[in-house]
């Protein structure tokens, strides 16, 4: 029988053709050097779970858009490296009157628009108009501005309602970046397909679903900077992928890769990976609608019985840190003796002897389809809960049926998680502990506590920052005693990225500032 | 009844089939929980921000007017605008579609490219060991699952051997899309191909036995042309119909080998949707699935009866 011969020298060649061609086609060099200075040229790719979902800086809310966006559109004040104050950005300083209800801020000389156009306060203006007016997006954080003006072009004023102390830091929020005066003359919804901004990169080209690349801003105010050429953000969802992919080199970023696989890759040759502290905080959800968790008593011994450093070792792979307050380490006013219950089964049975539940109930764990930490950490809560009696039986729902269902409060226990997006406690503080205030029924929990809520208030209005940390302290033991959250682990931005990128930092509220990045 | 009349009639039968898709997929991912405001604005969805987007989406309407506003946008082929992305969700859909179609055209043909000549040494050296080697080897390619074979082809190939093939994408112009769709096709073809074998092989050695490649052999034809010229013509009828089935679940299954090769193709976007409760993008999608599916079954139909003179079109 000679048939077969052609068959397969066919199918080897076909094999040995594509593979060949491949070789050629697929270009490797290796490299050793590491500058000591930043170099000028060359383009990144940053590997995300999740695709970019709009650009529209003031009413999207999702990390893996704003933190592109970030590149285009800038503040005029901007958060500091450590999470906890804000710098002067595209305004160089400010000054207040009106008791504390004016702020005139003096913009930056000579910045100027990546279309070629000079910023001046008439764009300011305008740039903050539009976002305060976006109802479904960031306009609430604006809440406290009355008006503003632009009495010349590099002055603006901003009239405020009320003495209000986070003023800065919303200043500094994303959302209030500087865009061009009506929208450089197109429609809103024009414009945010291919914003313009002062940042240090420009809009590209984006093909929906799959990437979007920004190039540099020829006219970008820091003189020198960039020093890259472009910077693409891609969509791979498969984590495995992300980091063939960084060690082939085809992506210089790897976004978030697994706990599981840091250790890894922190002994991988040529791939740096770096845990930047961050202001997560992940949370147990206990919803006071079920009657047990109304109980304060059943609540403190739930949070009691969270074995949290055992969470953080089996769970996080030992690379996070347990919380002791709902507000995370990286925000202002953080208190290191809020008080937050930590891991005693003994004091969690005591607790639970003092509740209306002395012989425990079952409740169910809302658990992502899906989640590995979420499923991890609910067998571990599981086996303490059990302890004091209390029956924990899992509901696995796809992400977004979990979201809509805590969301609704239909639900018992749950996890969820917070990323703070300004350099001041109040946006977590109002949306966790405020029910009303928030407009999220106190983190979809319904927790009402008169004074948590008043000692809120206060602080937002108290400009002495030594009165308002006394508040804030307060506060945060107040909350915590309640134990209104099972407050579980502070967890870091876990990014592995090339030996040969240089100068990427990403700071405690999840930004980054591309502009100093380089490739060596 | 001719075959263009055939085609014809099959292709009228898309009408009822895809109104009915239509029908159960928009009513299925209306009832089932999950909100695509609730997704979009995460821990940022208070009620009063969920209502604002359900109003601009028109999702405070009542389902049926819902899909009658949807069917009415059909009609005009319009599949409405991605809830996700504010963009077209046919465009969408048609962006990504040739990526999938490359990874279901390659892999079949490279399923092609192995089964016939493996499965012609399998039958013509019948019980020896060639013959167990092809029966058993190829079946690990069923037993393995592909996200564990699209991983161990791009740690080969893609981070050793030389790097010889990118590590995920689709590439650009079409050598680069052949270069990239490679491994990701050998994937599809890891799990078609010992199916394609098995069927191949028992029709050939059916063939091989029958009077017809007695009498060419008798007339002292090489054997190779008795195999390929008398035998694997007629063997491989069956088969076709195999690789059309294979196909038309592959329509639907690509998903796994896309998230491997990080590849942007039709049944990623399904299942981000999905997850996502992009509603006009699901229902773009499932409507293309469907289309595709019944055109696949009609060409294997007619490739068989083109090769096969005893099938009839009727």
């Amino acid at each position: 029988m000679k048939a077969r011969s052609p068959l397969l020298l066919f199918v080897l060649a076909l094999l040995a053709a594509a593979v060949g061609a491949a070789a050629a086609l697929a270009g490797h060099t290796s490299h050793s050097a590491k500058a000591a200075t930043p170099k000028r040229g060359g383009s990144i790719t940053i590997a995300r779970i999740e695709d970019s979902q709009s650009f529209d800086k003031t009413n999207v809310f999702q990390n893996e858009s704003i933190w592109p966006v970030e590149q285009i559109n800038e503040p005029l004040y901007t958060v500091t490296s450590d999470g906890r104050g804000v710098k002067p950005w595209l305004a160089t300083s400010y000054t207040q009157s009106n008791g504390g209800k004016t702020y005139t801020f003096k913009l930056r000389p000579g910045v100027k628009f990546s279309n070629g156009k000079t910023m001046t306060s008439a764009d300011v203006k305008f740039s903050i108009d539009d976002a305060r007016a976006q109802l479904k997006g960031w306009g609430y954080l604006d809440a406290a501005i009355k008006n503003i003006t632009a009495p010349n072009p590099s002055t603006v004023v901003f009239h405020l309602k009320y003495q209000w102390a986070p003023f800065l830091a919303d200043i500094a929020l994303f959302a209030n970046g500087i865009i061009p005066n009506h929208f450089a003359g197109q429609t809103r919804t024009a414009f945010y397909k291919h914003p313009i901004g002062t940042g240090p990169f420009m809009w590209d080209k984006q093909v929906v679903g799959q990437s979007v690349t920004f190039k540099r801003n020829p006219f970008y105010w820091q003189k020198g900077k960039p020093y890259l050429d472009s910077v693409t953000w891609t969509f791979v969802t498969d984590e495995n992928t992300r980091e063939l992919q960084l060690r082939g080199g085809q992506i210089q970023v790897d976004e978030f890769p697994p706990f599981n696989s840091i250790t890894k890759l922190q002994n991988t040759s040529g791939v740096t990976m770096s845990l930047f502290p961050s202001t997560r905080t992940d949370y147990l959800d206990m919803n006071e609608k079920y009657p047990p968790l109304a109980d304060v008593h059943v609540r403190r011994a739930i949070s009691y019985a969270i074995d949290r450093k055992a969470i953080v070792k089996s769970v996080l792979f030992g690379h996070g840190t347990p919380a002791n307050s709902f507000l995370p380490p990286q925000v202002p006013f953080y208190s290191k003796s809020s008080g937050g219950l930590q891991f005693n089964m003994a004091q969690a049975k005591a607790e639970m002897a003092k509740s209306k539940y002395p012989k425990g109930f079952k409740v169910s764990v809302l658990v992502g389809a899906g989640a590995q930490v979420e499923a991890a950490m609910g067998q571990i809560l599981q086996n303490q809960l059990k302890q004091l009696g209390i029956s924990v039986t899992f509901k696995q729902q796809d992400t977004s049926t979990e979201f809509q269902n805590i969301q609704k409060q239909n639900y018992q226990l749950g996890f969820s998680y917070w990323t703070m997006d300004i350099a001041d406690p109040d946006e977590l503080v109002a949306f966790a502990i405020d029910p009303k205030g928030g407009g999220a029924h106190s983190f979809y929990t319904d927790y009402n506590n008169p004074t948590v809520i008043n000692l809120s208030h206060q602080a937002e209005r108290e400009t002495n920052i030594p009165k308002r940390a006394k508040l804030y302290t307060k506060l945060q033991q107040i909350a915590a005693h309640d134990a209104f959250l099972g407050f579980l682990y502070y967890s870091p931005f876990r990014y592995a990225y090339s030996s040969k990128l240089h100068g990427f930092f990403v700071y405690p509220l999840g930004n980054y500032h591309l502009e100093d990045a380089w490739l060596g | 009844m001719t075959l263009g009349g055939y085609v014809v009639r099959r292709l009228l039968h898309l009408v009822p089939i895809t109104l009915g898709v239509t029908v159960l997929v928009f009513f299925l991912i209306h009832l089932v929980p999950g909100d695509p405001a609730a997704t979009i604005l995460g821990n940022q969805a208070t009620p009063a921000r969920v209502a604002l987007l359900h109003h601009e989406w028109g999702l405070d309407r009542p389902i049926y007017v819902q899909y009658w506003k949807f069917m009415g946008r059909v009609v005009h082929g319009n599949l409405g605008d991605s809830l996700f992305y504010s963009v077209s969700a046919g465009h969408l859909v048609l962006q990504r579609l040739p990526v999938t179609l490359w990874l279901i055209g390659l892999g079949a043909l490279l399923s092609v490219a192995i089964a016939v000549p493996l499965a012609a040494l399998a039958a013509t050296k019948r019980d020896r060991l060639p013959d167990h080697l092809v029966r058993a080897v190829p079946l690990l390619g069923l037993g393995f699952p592909p996200f564990w074979v699209g991983i161990v082809l791009l740690l080969v190939f893609g981070l050793n051997l030389g790097r010889a093939f990118p590590v995920g994408g689709y590439g650009s112009g079409f050598v680069g899309h052949l270069h990239s769709m490679f491994l990701p096709a050998l994937t599809v073809a890891f799990g078609i191909a010992p199916i394609l074998i098995r069927s191949l092989r028992a029709s050939l050695l059916e063939v091989l036995e029958s009077d017809y490649v007695t009498t060419a052999r008798s007339k002292g034809l090489p054997e190779s042309r008795v195999l390929v010229r008398h035998a694997l013509r007629n063997a491989i009828v069956s088969t076709v119909s195999v690789l059309g089935v294979n196909i038309g679940y592959l329509v639907g299954g690509t998903l796994v080998i896309e998230q491997v090769y990080a590849l942007p193709g039709i049944g990623q976007l399904m299942i981000n949707s999905i997850f996502q409760r992009d509603f006009p993008v699901v229902q773009a999608v499932t409507l293309v699935f469907s289309i595709m599916v019944v055109l696949v079954y009609l060409l294997s139909d007619v490739v068989h009866a083109l090769l096969d003179p005893r099938v009839r079109f009727d």
